[in-house]
């Protein structure tokens, strides 16, 4: 999708719209895993490690990865980045989703890849709550997809009631 | 019909202003067309051969005469004063300007009408039978389940950057006019509840649609269809855009394992956060009620005095009106297709003349029928004279509602960038070989549907006779395809002898005619059933000039 004022190096922003510092490190594959480290792990290498570690870590998930696999899992991860190759693949939407409302994951999902900031209402409705955006206005890009639809037809992972409920209320009021 | 509350009026008008905000970043240059085209994408903007296509969503087909009239005023404002109804019961204009479309955009939401979700690999308009509410055949009515699947599927979160588009059709009936195993997903809505097919198709690699569950109940239906979706949007094919569709992924599967794993998601759902309850179903199918159904004394001798001294309008009663559950009421068919003139295609002042009908004879109500045909749903048989009248003065009284003229074709080599062959002038001559109406009503119901390329937006897969234009070392070819059908008895129609020239195809089609002339056992055996019961082969040799 369109890339407002493209900006050459990424921001990490949360769903309220301030910055944040990124204190996790991927992890490269011959990298050591440290103990309770904020570290990141691929998918393949969180599967194989996970069982045998203690604390939290961060897991980075693929579109093609089965995010059930995590499941035994969910209290040693405190970070889930959901990669974007493209912006068109729209596995990670169903990767967040699961996340929040199957497997009940508390813990951070972070939106990375190819993150624009015409998908940001879509990803803010699955469950991401933190964003990597190469856009030169991320605090704006953020406010946009925030404001832009008060409701939503349908049930999803965040706070808003669907249009359903909201009738409903308005009914009984 | 439906009426929008509060809740849709706002989402409309915060859609248009997304998209108007995005028309303008465009238009200042600040997104290039490769940024904008995506963005353009959700909201059924296409840029064709020769201008931008603006397709406008006509939910499940069904729309006011407020908002036909509507149509004509874009039409003539913004357009080459016509628009085209398109096989998916929607309305395109083909010669839009980029800076006009937020003002046509802010005019429909005025009419509770929008283009969201017309393209792009999300889930579209869903259609349905033409006659809902109104056959005689009807079960019950699928216009609030479509209704409520629109709303469920407007701007879904999770499915808006599907594998590839995505298309629901629903039936109510015992005869399915709504093909519903030729989509994506295919509701039969039955009083013990739903019957799901996935995995229908066209395009390329043609599929029927397969019966994963039955009784599925209406309350539970959307948390079903988003077990569905949500096993595609995950496990679809994304490396080859030609294998994305979901039949791809339901054959290769299998459909009982496909059918597994939605049960599986199914049970993961919070299905009742994501249901809608009874109450809000009821407040649907509340906006669906009869129309007041007008007592008009109807003297059946004098219909007959008017057929008797008009033979023109006979022929149009017997062949353009279907049955209604009331016995002093029919559904009309305004053909879109008169011979010589490219099927779909209304201009502005035909527009307004159906409107115009619509509010005079028809309780304010149309349809768009899936073969591109407008449809009339009630019309008391009393004002049948005095409705087709006011149709004949402006060329909208073809009588040939299911018969050999009335085809179905893409846009064709003339308008698309995708298309190998000419579609719309192959029509024309087709229908002009048969342009004596008498040998027309002798012929009986004959689908023909033909399409520029492999794409298949003309259905040629499912016409009793298809037509497919190839492009064969830069000559226009087209491939024959017999026995295909998109009713309660769908079939795939199959390549019969070789591929002919266009010239050669009109010729080739009326031999075919002839011969079913000739096998049929009466009249009553329709050209499909001789077919069946014969086999294609059997016209094989017909489609080539005889030696």
């Amino acid at each position: 999708m369109s890339q407002l004022n493209s900006s050459a190096t990424p921001t990490l922003i949360a769903k309220d719209g301030t910055r944040i510092l990124d204190g996790w490190a991927l992890l490269n594959d011959e990298d050591v895993v440290g103990a309770d480290g904020p570290y990141v792990l691929g998918f393949e290498r969180a599967l194989t490690e996970l069982p045998g570690l203690n604390g939290k870590y961060g897991v980075r998930v693929n579109p093609g990865d089965d995010i059930r696999l995590l499941t035994p899992y969910m209290e040693k991860i405190a970070l889930v980045e959901v990669n974007f190759p493209g912006y068109r693949d729209g596995r990670g939407y169903s990767n967040a989703r699961i996340l929040r409302s199957d497997l009940n994951y508390q813990g951070e999902i972070r939106a990375v890849g190819d993150v624009l900031r015409d998908q940001l209402f879509l990803m803010l409705r699955c469950g991401f709550n933190e964003f990597v955006l190469k856009d030169a206005d991320p605090e704006g890009a953020i406010k946009a997809a925030t404001d832009r639809f008060e409701n939503a037809y349908q049930t999803a992972a965040d706070a808003r009631q669907p249009i359903w409920a909201l009738r409903q209320k308005l009914t009984e009021a | 019909m439906y009426v929008y509350d509060q809740f849709d009026h706002a989402l409309v008008r915060e859609r248009n202003a997304e998209f108007s905000d995005q028309v303008a970043r465009r238009l200042s240059g600040e997104l290039s067309e490769d940024q904008f085209k995506p963005l353009r994408l959700m909201n059924g903007l296409y840029l064709q051969l020769h201008a931008y296509m603006l397709r406008i969503a006509i939910p499940y087909g069904v729309l006011s005469s407020v908002q036909m009239r509507k149509f004509a005023h874009i039409a003539r404002t913004y357009d080459r004063d016509f628009g085209h109804f398109t096989t998916r019961q929607n309305l395109q204009f083909n010669w839009i300007k980029l800076a006009d479309t937020p003002k046509i955009l802010e005019e429909l939401a005025e009419v509770e009408m929008h283009a969201m979700q017309t393209s792009g690999n999300c889930i579209r308009n869903t259609t349905t039978d033409q006659f809902s509410g109104a056959a005689k055949d009807e079960l019950d009515d699928p216009r609030p389940w479509a209704e409520l699947i629109r709303q469920w599927s407007t701007i879904h979160p999770e499915f808006t950057f599907l594998p590839r588009k995505f298309k629901i059709a629903i039936t109510g009936a015992t005869k399915d006019r709504a093909a519903i195993r030729v989509h994506d997903i295919g509701l039969h809505l039955t009083p013990k509840g739903f019957e799901v097919y996935v995995g229908g198709g066209m395009g390329r690699t043609p599929h029927l649609g397969h019966l994963i569950k039955s009784g599925v109940p209406g309350e539970k239906l959307l948390s079903y269809l988003e077990a569905c979706l949500r096993v595609y949007n995950r496990y679809g094919r994304r490396d080859n855009i030609y294998k994305a569709r979901i039949k791809i992924l339901v054959s290769a599967l299998g459909p009982d394992e496909y059918a597994r794993q939605v049960e599986e998601e199914w049970n993961t759902l919070d299905q009742a956060a994501i249901d809608a309850p009874y109450y809000e179903i009821d407040r649907i199918r509340s906006f669906f009620p009869d129309p007041a159904f007008a007592d008009k004394a109807f003297d059946q001798a004098a219909l007959d005095r008017a057929k008797a001294a008009d033979p023109a309008f006979a022929r149009w009663v017997r062949n353009n009106t279907h049955p209604h559950k009331r016995d002093d009421h029919v559904s009309v068919t305004i053909s879109t297709k008169p011979v010589g003139l490219p099927p779909g295609d209304a201009s502005s002042a035909q527009m307004d003349v159906m409107a115009d009908v619509a509010d005079s004879f028809a309780y304010s109500e149309l349809r768009v029928a899936h073969d591109q045909n407008i449809i009339l749903p009630h019309v008391a048989k009393a004002d049948l004279y005095d409705l087709y009248q006011q149709l004949d003065r402006v060329n909208l009284s073809t009588a040939n509602a299911k018969k050999i003229s009335d085809i179905i074709a893409c846009p064709g080599l003339d308008y698309c960038t995708l298309a190998n062959a000419r579609s719309i002038p192959l029509s024309q001559e087709i229908s002009k070989r048969f342009a004596d109406a008498d040998l027309t009503d002798e012929i009986g119901e004959l689908e023909i549907k033909i399409s520029g390329c492999i794409n298949a937006c003309g259905h040629h897969h499912v016409g009793h006779i298809g037509i497919l234009g190839v492009d064969k070392q830069g000559i226009e070819f087209y491939q024959i395809l017999l026995g295909g059908r998109a009713d309660e008895k769908a079939a795939l129609g199959v390549i019969t002898g070789k591929g002919l020239p266009a010239e050669a195809v009109p010729a080739a089609i009326e031999r075919v005619v002839r011969l079913y002339l000739q096998l049929r056992t009466s009249p009553a055996e329709r050209f499909i059933d001789v077919v069946e019961r014969l086999g294609r082969e059997t016209f094989a040799e017909a489609l080539h000039e005889p030696a």
